[in-house]
């Protein structure tokens, strides 16, 4: 899927702003704040909101107002309306029959025992869990087996469990080949299962990479090391001493280095350690969760 | 910067960031209700509520007034020149002229009242005060009726107000405008209660409007439908009467006619001797809407 | 036309409470005319007078409005019509889906009651049927303009009544011109022509009233189409 120079304004409001990105097979996690936009993109990316301004295309063809689009795309939307007087496989089963599928039924089947739902699927959704509700809207967006797969914040209130099973989900889902995006606000989510994170912020798109790769792109700011040694104090005062190094902060058995300059610095510890004859036990990179990287950036 | 670790300590602790318990004295639960009633009460109006919300209220109400301004100036101008001496039209009769706008307007406002508290799961909220159902439902209900009242008040206040100027007897008007103000108000408790039940029984805006409306302005061109036919063409003024018990409108109408001698406003008045059923009928009516809106709010799952 | 869609909205539409306001309208549509007929008897012309006021002017708005708002209204209104617009059926397909199951329902409901109240009260049979077409064009007009408007507002009820009561009870009926807009003026023509002469008053030609009814139908349906292609759903991010 490829987004151009996309924006997207209600009056006053810009909800998404002149973003461009490609999105590929495999799993991408789009990951914001709330209100910074990836619902938006999200609807715009399904074909239910026009952009502003720019293009929103799949396979070089456009989503907007194009309804044969769903047959490769297949969404799961994040607010809870279904249609609560129909089963779990009645629902299902009319996904699949108003895709066309020649064999529905089949197909409903598949796609209840892929999300593990065939034991309840005979209840009403009314009488569902929000967990339960999720999988068998997950179950309806997979019967016609799309290429593409949009979630909008799946994880949203699901228990551990749930949750586990999801990822195995989305996991063996971006294996196949196809194309997996899904959005959250919660880190630890996207860290698991995204090779490719899309970071939006505030509407605009802030970074994009492995999680590592975003904080190696920032090497503007200190990268902080905890660090272990024989002499720690000594050590301090040696690499305090060059540049690279912004400060040192001495606490309990611990020494923590930020270091302005990521590769000066990386080459620099080892040999300063040696020349004064210190061992080094520890070295850590105290800030490389995906927390800190989204602080940063929002502080930005 | 990232802190080191704390050592953890055996018990936790809780820190002090300022939060203060309140021990002082608390409103008891009558004032909670009053609260909920001028807050509905304002609702009814649109005030309080975003702007669109304000179009129907204040549009309704001077859809309700103009008239009666133009009654008042025209009631003048008789007057002056000796034309006229008393009201183009009875004041107690305006509400049943301008029916259909005070059917719109119950039927708006009774569902923005209740239904969207249905909607959007807010009862807990209210529940949740020392405020019981009851209280709810006497806060909502007296807050509609009133809101009705006064939307029936304005106009025929107007018009009291062109009678003076148009100098027909004091004595005679005053008379006659506490009477209508008494007909206003029942009309506001029937058709208050009318409007509550139904838009009580569904979360959903659109239809509790449409489904009051159904039932007010069908029930009324079926019972003038009927009166018309059975008054007029069978000649039986007395059944024709009695059809009148069968809508809102026109059963209030018929207690206005018997208990203050007002001129009927429907084909065929209550006939001799039925006012008092009629009055019943009325106070029956309201009874049975009151109870029905407890009974409604009592097995309402929040 | 797609199954699909259609056994969805009629699933929808029985179950709910939607259906029960509907049936009891037509209960005492039903209750009344036997009522009637109990009192006395009744003239053609008084029939004729009466099921105008009861059921071409007031009965069928409001069953076009709820029924009408009722097939798509909701499921716009809480978002669920997602899982319809997120298949590759088009868009007019599932208009008329819906349109189908709205129509049906007011045949069921308002059209047969109309007529079999007729009989019940004594009509001829031309009057009766003169009442049922001209009560279902009433209705199928009805239908397919609030189910635009459902489409285009949140707040199709309340302007759907605005419509129906000022507009047609008043303006419609008063002013000679506007006339010639009022749906209900329409179906009195259609009336008019198929009764024996002289039991309706119609105020607008057939010709003209056929040619709108028609035209009418057709045009809200393509448009209603063509706006669903365009619904944006709201989003909360």
């Amino acid at each position: 899927m490829q987004i151009e120079n996309c924006s997207r304004w209600f009056g006053n409001v810009v909800a998404v702003n002149d973003v461009t990105m490609t999105i590929g097979p495999g799993i991408t996690g789009l990951l914001g704040p709330n209100g910074a936009g990836k619902s938006t993109l999200i609807h715009m990316l399904a074909g239910f909101l026009p952009p502003s301004a720019g293009t929103v295309t799949l396979d070089g063809g456009p989503v907007w107002k194009n309804h044969d689009v769903y047959r490769t795309i297949g969404i799961v939307p994040e607010r809870e309306a279904t249609y609560d007087s129909l089963t779990g496989r009645q629902f299902v089963l009319a996904s699949a029959e108003l895709h066309g599928l020649d064999d529905a039924g089949a197909a409903a089947s598949r796609a209840l025992a892929t999300v593990a739902m065939e034991d309840a699927a005979h209840r009403r959704i009314g009488e569902y869990s929000k967990g339960m509700k999720q999988r068998v809207k997950m179950a309806s967006a997979l019967v016609h087996d799309p290429a593409v797969l949009l979630l909008d914040e799946p994880f949203n209130g699901m228990d551990p469990r749930q949750r586990l099973h999801l990822i195995e989900l989305l996991r063996e889902m971006g294996a196949e080949g196809r194309t997996v995006l899904f959005s959250s606000h919660i880190l630890e989510e996207v860290e698991q299962l995204a090779s490719q994170i899309e970071v939006l912020i505030a509407g605009r798109y802030a970074a994009s990479g492995d999680y590592r790769e975003i904080r190696r792109l920032m090497t503007d700011r200190p990268h902080q090391y905890t660090v272990i040694s024989s002499d720690n104090r000594m050590l301090a005062a040696a690499l305090v001493a060059d540049a690279s190094t912004a400060a040192v902060r001495l606490n309990g058995d611990a020494l923590h280095v930020d270091a302005s300059e990521f590769l000066r610095f990386a080459e620099l510890l080892p040999l300063v350690a040696r020349d004064a004859g210190i061992r080094l036990f520890e070295v850590t990179p105290a800030d490389e969760s995906l927390e800190s990287v989204f602080a940063y950036l929002v502080e930005k | 910067m990232s802190q080191p670790e704390p050592t953890p300590s055996p018990a936790g602790v809780i820190h002090d960031i300022g939060y203060r318990g309140y021990d002082g004295g608390r409103l008891d639960r009558r004032r909670i209700g009053s609260a909920l009633f001028v807050h509905s009460l304002r609702g009814v109006f649109g005030l309080g509520r975003a702007g669109k919300s304000k179009i129907i209220p204040f549009g309704l109400a001077v859809v309700m007034v103009l008239p009666a301004l133009i009654i008042a100036v025209v009631n003048v101008a008789l007057a002056g020149q000796g034309v006229a001496t008393e009201p183009v039209l009875q004041y107690a009769r305006y509400p049943m002229v301008l029916s259909a706008a005070i059917a719109i307007f119950v039927a708006v406002q009774a569902t923005q009242a209740v239904s969207l508290d249905l909607r959007f799961h807010s009862l807990p909220l209210y529940m949740s005060r020392p405020l019981s159902r009851a209280d709810y439902v006497r806060a909502k209900y007296a807050a509609l009726t009133l809101g009705l009242f006064l939307l029936m008040a304005m106009p025929i206040l107007i018009m009291y107000v062109g009678s003076l100027f148009a100098e027909f007897p004091i004595g005679r008007e005053t008379g006659d405008v506490v009477l209508a103000l008494i007909g206003a108000m029942l009309y506001a408790l029937v058709l208050a209660g009318i409007g509550l039940v139904i838009a009580s029984l569904t979360a959903r805006r659109g239809f509790g409007i449409a489904g009051v409306i159904a039932v007010l302005t069908l029930s009324y061109a079926i019972v003038t439908a009927l009166q018309g036919w059975v008054g007029e063409m069978v000649g039986d003024l007395q059944t024709a009467g009695w059809i009148g018990l069968f809508s809102p409108m026109t059963l209030v109408d018929g207690v206005q006619v018997w208990a203050f001698g007002v001129e009927t406003s429907t084909p065929a008045g209550p006939p001799g001797g039925a006012g008092p059923v009629f009055l019943v009928v009325t106070l029956g009516v309201i009874a049975v809407c009151y109870a029905a809106l407890i009974g409604r709010y009592r097995r309402v799952r929040l | 036309m797609n199954r699909t869609v259609l056994r969805l909205t009629a699933q929808a539409m029985l179950g709910g409470r939607r259906v029960l306001l509907v049936s009891a309208m037509a209960v005492i549509l039903i209750g009344l005319a036997l009522l009637v007929r109990l009192i006395g008897d009744i003239s053609e012309p008084d029939i004729a007078a009466f099921l105008q006021v009861v059921s071409l002017a007031t009965l069928m708005p409001l069953f076009g409005l709820i029924v009408g708002t009722g097939t798509i209204g909701p499921e716009i209104d809480d978002g669920s019509i997602i899982h319809l617009l997120s298949k590759p059926v088009p868009r007019p397909v599932i208009i008329h889906s819906k349109l189908v199951v709205a129509i049906v329902a007011t045949v069921a409901f308002a059209v047969v009651p109309t007529a079999l109240a007729a009989l019940i009260m004594g009509a001829s049979g031309s009057l009766a049927l003169a009442l049922a077409v001209g009560s279902l064009a009433a209705g199928a007009v009805y239908c397919v303009m609030f189910m635009l408007l459902a489409i285009l507002t949140r707040h199709a009820v309340i302007i759907g009544l605005g419509y129906a009561l000022i507009w047609e009870s008043l303006v419609g009926s008063l002013v000679p011109g506007a006339r010639n807009l009022s749906v209900q003026q329409w179906a009195l023509a259609v009336t008019d022509a198929l009764a024996s002469p002289g039991l309706i008053t119609a105020n607008v030609g057939l010709v003209l009233a056929v040619t709108l009814i028609i035209g009418g139908f057709v045009a809200a349906t393509w448009y209603a189409g063509s706006r669903l292609r365009v619904l944006t759903l709201a989003t909360d991010d």
